[in-house]
């Protein structure tokens, strides 16, 4: 399998990127001393003698009771002294509110669950290829039509059932019946038939170049059709954990599956806790006090507070875009002047840098980690002249503003939001902020259309069918675009789909029917005892499996 | 014994009332759980096939009746998102919240009662405005901004002092009490010190009307020291008037135990609200608002008929007394 | 000298009045300058320049978007100084509202309210604002609304003895009997009565009203975004309290400031106001 060039230039520059962390990272640590040593003088000269007085008090109850604490971690820390720990803690941002991966919503339950707990047909590598899974292997026919997967011996689910061709095609089937969660994506298949025991048929309407992707994610998973149990609050798979308990406030914890069929993807740690820290302070205070041996996402400012001897600390590509639509049906941005005019007028530079200068810039549709990926930033380089005058040629100036709205859901933060507004008030946009819950942004931006600007982050990849679905909250309808992505659809050869890809995401760049802020890059900090955290992609792909850590 | 009787109506009425405007104001609400859940893939028939089996199209009406029935039996519903008792889960969050804020008001009693009796026992006029100066600053600290102070002087990591934990709690809970109660102290204190300044000054009030009662001449006549009268003769007679501003503060300390949870990153009540009101998950938050509201209302009808028991004398008068003001 | 010069100077001969009059009068200054003009724009951001240390150009450092944080907290006085006054206003007028009805001469009013009143009084206000805010939306009206509800409540019960005292008092029997209005006797007679216990409250309410604002701010359910306020700032400078901690000072010192400044201005007032303890006042009438 060849992998495009672009992504490898991308994989130079991420590591660059990491190399000069160090480098800031003392920096910080410099000013930050600094910055202590004043707070402390300007503190202790406060008149609230008597809080102190008073605190002292609790204080000293508090130094028993961590002293107690401490002690009691140690002597569990003295009594295991292996040399491989048997559980392994990891720190996520985002929980998932249910395990129902058939209808919940969400990256975070994909992340924690497919692969680990759920297997789909095939599986994903971290370089986002496709790899066996279910099946070993699997033959395409040559009008692309027709796809017959090869299943491995002898599976089984982890409460004892048996796992054959006949879940594989009830699971599809379902899929299609039921309409779960991204069945959407593979609406071009028909069908799936059992043939025997291990070999499973699926026909295909018309060919699609992506569905093996597809297979590896929720589309593909396979379910135990006779199991009965509440899928929102348990889960009975195949993979190589299962469930011990969850709780989405705050851990779910995953036991090695005694019953696992496979070897390749054996566990290296018999027990995975997994924590969900939505405080990006409380979550690097775990971090450090021990509490988890990984934080994925960690805050890219606040990472830089932490001592790089026990953890690496490094950033990686994922499918995550922040994209600004541009509501394309609206009156005002039907013009195209003013959709570029925007794009001229943002600065994505300064946005990165205020964000810990970790992401990067992406410029079109399609993220670094997906096929069809390319360097997309120079047709809409920052120039404020060039937006001016596209805006004055629409007939609008900086005394003269246009009105526009930007709806987005506070899951974000407030600073993008500011930051547009600040930036194109210089091109004569007066940007009004409509910052609303996420459920209000999906009930008003997505599912009814009416909006004027958006922003959200499209975490998914191979999600490009976006562009090219004109009844998606985009409206955007583009016919080069849609023509050269039923080309890379129909395409047999991986690299020359990958090509027709490029020219649609460049098709839909050129039209401006959005902005690309940025390619979100994920920091992650792993202490230096834990091996096996995946690099790329581990905000959709975490292969639990493969992590281990060392006393 | 009416005005029991009397209370007790007006606290049922309050809660039909209350339960009705819960409803309809979540109604309201833009956005729907279904559409939560099945997320920005989505397509308009997979939303309207959720909400068919989330029963989100039945009607108005019958959601309510369907609701209150649950009530009624001691039922609160079943989370549309994450299938859970919604009982269950306010329970495990209580775990978090009521200890909270029963060492809120531990510390608050503690740092209130003494400093309002030493306020009024204070001889100088330095030293009763110190007091006095005390309890102004301290009742004057955003719960928000007294939070990170307590941070950046204690916590472990970013804290001046490295004793406490900062943010989180364990995620075994109370099955380790000691790191627990670690977890507890900092975000007890701020909200402490807080309501503590405001008990001292209702205390410093009420104790000081009391002290230049007859009662306390008297006790003085016969022997007791001023201290010693105001402690155990003047403080008793103000016992009646604090157990109602005691009562308040409580219902008053609530937004500062919000901020406080959301600071410290403490799984608790305020968080769980704020969660399943942007699933939009309705089953949940109506229950919730709903429980925490009839909370509330019993704590007024308990402080005010504990204040009737407490003081014979409203009985005669027919007039709950007012509060004493700082 | 006029009534209202009397009290100012009596409020200004004291240490604590001093200091309420200089800190409330610089609020205002600030507010009414924050119209015309502040350092920086608030929407001036600087991504290259994000939470900078204190500097000749930014003497309180900057925020997350790199925008000013003296400008942000000196447009903010302006939304709080709002919130406090509309606050008061509102309490104002539910609190003499409910103290109308209690003091009413129909007994059945009278006391319905009076159990209506101890039955609200213990919802807290960050419920009426939850409960508000979610079909309202975060705005400075649900911090006004959800504290006027619940400062009027507070502020009836604390009013109803001395007004129970004034309405059963033989000048007020007297003055129904001579044929004046109930509205005017109420307002003539019986709300001067409380004036003392009155404005300490209101203005300690427009203190609350303050750290409310800060609490719902942070919460979400308090002033909106975008909208400058110092429970905004304080709210925006906690993000990163582990590494830029001198962010955190400034909004909080300044609502701290504000809310004694407010406390001690309505003790001032309230022994400025009551001729027991003004001799100045019993001179001049």
């Amino acid at each position: 399998m060849s992998s495009p060039t672009g992504a490898h230039g991308e994989a130079d520059a991420t590591k660059q990127e990491n190399e000069q962390q160090p480098q800031s990272t003392a920096s910080t640590d410099a000013t930050l001393n600094a910055r202590a040593k004043s707070s402390n003088g300007a503190k202790s000269q406060g008149p609230k003698k008597w809080l102190i007085a008073l605190i002292a008090i609790i204080a000293a109850v508090a130094v028993i009771v961590a002293i107690a604490v401490t002690r009691g971690k140690n002597d569990d820390a003295n009594t295991s002294g292996v040399t491989k720990a048997d559980t392994v803690t990891i720190g996520l941002k985002l929980a998932p509110v249910s395990l129902d991966i058939r209808h919940q919503s969400g990256s975070a339950i994909e992340q924690v669950l497919i692969g680990n707990v759920y297997e789909a047909l095939l599986s994903r590598d971290s370089d986002n290829k496709v790899q066996p899974g279910l099946a070993k292997s699997w033959d395409i026919s040559k009008d692309g039509k027709t796809y017959t997967f090869h299943l491995n011996q002898n599976m089984t689910f982890s409460n004892g059932d048996k796992l054959d061709a006949d879940d594989v095609a009830w699971s599809i089937n379902q899929l299609k019946e039921k309409q779960y969660y991204n069945a959407n994506q593979v609406a071009s298949l028909d069908k799936a038939e059992a043939v025997d025991a291990n070999t499973v048929k699926l026909t295909l309407s018309t060919p699609d170049s992506n569905l093996l992707w597809y297979l590896t994610g929720r589309p593909g998973l396979v379910f135990d059709k006779n199991a009965k149990y509440n899928a929102k609050t348990e889960a009975v798979g195949s993979g190589p954990y299962t469930v011990e308990s969850f709780d989405s406030a705050s851990k779910m914890v995953l036991k090695a599956n005694p019953k696992y069929w496979g070897t390749a993807h054996k566990p290296a740690t018999q027990n995975v806790v997994i924590r969900f820290l939505t405080d990006d302070n409380a979550a690097v205070n775990a971090l450090k006090s021990g509490d988890v041996d990984v934080l994925s996402p960690v805050n890219a400012t606040l990472a830089k507070s932490l001592d790089t001897n026990t953890y690496r600390v490094s950033a990686a590509d994922g499918s995550d875009k922040f994209v600004l639509a541009f509501n394309c049906a609206n009156s005002k941005l039907k013009d195209k002047r003013i959709r570029q005019a925007v794009r001229y007028g943002i600065n994505h530079k300064e946005i990165i840098a205020s964000r810990g200068n970790v992401d990067y810039a992406l410029g079109g549709p399609i993220p670094s980690v997906d096929p069809g990926y390319e360097d997309l930033t120079s047709l809409y380089p920052y120039n404020v002249d060039k937006a001016k005058q596209l805006m004055k040629e629409a007939g609008y100036s900086t005394d003269n503003p246009l009105k526009l709205t930007l709806t987005y859901a506070n899951t974000y933060g407030t600073e993008l939001g500011d930051q547009l507004k600040s930036q194109l008030a210089k091109i004569g946009i007066d940007l009004k902020i409509n910052y609303v819950e996420f459920s209000t942004w999906l009930q008003d931006v997505h599912t009814n259309g009416d909006y004027e600007l958006s922003l959200v982050d499209h975490a998914e990849s191979h999600d490009f069918y976006k562009w090219t679905t004109p009844d998606y909250y985009f409206h955007y309808d583009g016919k080069q675009a849609q023509e050269l992505y039923a080309k890379a659809l129909k395409a047999t050869d991986e690299k020359q789909s990958a090509d027709y890809l490029k020219q649609a995401a460049k098709a839909v760049s050129e039209d401006a029917p959005a902005d690309w802020l940025f390619g979100y890059r994920v920091t992650v900090a792993v202490d230096k005892h834990v091996q096996g955290f995946p690099g790329k992609l581990s905000q959709t792909v975490l292969p639990l499996w493969r992590i281990s850590k060392t006393k | 014994m009416r005005f029991v009787v009397k209370r007790l109506v007006l606290f049922v009425a309050a809660l039909i009332g209350l339960s009705a405007l819960v409803f309809v104001m979540l109604r309201v609400l833009p956005g729907d759980v279904a559409a939560v859940i099945a997320g920005t893939n989505a397509t308009p028939e997979r939303i309207a096939s959720l909400r068919d089996d989330l029963g989100l199209n039945k009607p108005l009406v019958a959601q309510y009746g369907d609701w209150m029935l649950g009530l009624l039996h001691g039922n609160l519903g079943v989370s549309a998102v994450g299938g859970r008792s919604v009982a269950g889960q306010v329970v495990t969050r209580m775990s978090v919240t009521f200890p909270l804020i029963v060492l809120s008001l531990l510390i608050a009693l503690a740092i209130g009662l003494p400093l309002g009796c030493a306020a009024v026992l204070a001889r100088s006029h330095r030293l009763r405005g110190l007091y006095h100066g005390i309890a102004i600053v301290a009742g004057a600290i955003p719960a928000l901004w007294g939070g990170l102070l307590l941070i950046l002087l204690f916590s472990r990591g970013s804290g001046l002092l490295g004793l406490l934990p900062a943010q989180g709690f364990p995620d075994d809970g109370w099955s380790s009490p000691l790191r627990a109660l670690a977890s507890l102290t900092l975000p007890a204190l701020t909200t402490g010190i807080t309501a503590g300044a405001s008990i001292m000054r209702y205390t410093r009030a009420a104790v000081r009307d009391m002290a230049s009662s007859q009662a306390v001449d008297m006790a003085m006549a016969c022997g007791m020291t001023r201290t010693q009268a105001v402690l155990r003769v003047a403080l008793r007679l103000a016992t009646p008037q604090l157990v109602s501003v005691i009562g308040l503060t409580f219902a008053q300390m609530i937004t500062g135990v919000m901020v406080v949870e959301n600071l410290f990153a403490l799984p608790g009540l305020g968080a769980m609200l704020v969660t399943d009101v942007g699933n939009r998950d309705l089953i949940a938050v109506q229950s919730e608002l709903f429980l925490l509201a009839a909370f509330f209302l019993l704590l007024g009808l308990v402080v005010d008929v504990a204040h009737r028991a407490l003081d014979p004398r409203l009985k005669t008068a027919g007039i709950t007394s007012g509060k004493a003001t700082a | 000298m006029s009534a209202s010069k009397i009290v100012i100077s009596s409020i200004w001969s004291k240490v604590g009045g001093k200091y309420a009059l200089v800190v409330i009068g610089l609020w205002l200054l600030t507010a009414a300058a924050s119209l015309v003009w502040t350092p920086y724009p608030l929407l001036d951001t600087d991504g290259f320049n994000v939470w900078a240390s204190p500097s000749a150009a930014h003497p309180l450092g900057t925020d997350g978007t790199g925008a000013d944080v003296l400008s942000w907290l000196m447009a903010g006085s302006r939304t709080n100084l709002l919130i406090a006054v509309l606050t008061v206003i509102v309490a104002a007028v539910i609190g003499l509202a409910l103290v109308a009805a209690m003091v009413s001469r129909s007994g059945a009013l009278a006391s319905t309210s009076v159990v209506v009143v101890d039955a609200l009084i213990s919802i807290p206000t960050v419920l009426i604002a939850l409960i508000l805010t979610v079909p309202f939306g975060a705005s400075a009206a649900v911090v006004v609304a959800s504290c006027g509800c619940a400062y009027g409540l507070n502020l009836a019960r604390i009013l109803r003895p001395s007004a129970m005292l004034a309405a059963r008092s033989a000048y007020v029997e007297s003055a129904l009997w001579s044929g004046a209005s109930t509205v005017r006797v109420f307002f003539s007679h019986i709300v001067p009565n409380t004036l003392p216990v009155l404005c300490v409250q209101l203005s300690m309410s427009a203190g609350t009203s303050m750290l409310a604002e800060a609490g719902l701010t942070y919460l979400g359910v308090g002033v909106g975004a975008g909208v400058p306020s110092w429970g905004h700032s304080l709210s925006t400078s906690v993000k990163f309290i582990s590494i830029y901690p001198m962010a955190v000072l400034w909004p909080g010192l300044i609502v701290t400031m504000v809310v004694v400044a407010l406390n001690l201005f309505g003790d001032a007032l309230r022994d400025a106001l009551d001729p027991l303890t003004n001799p100045a006042l019993r001179e001049d009438s």
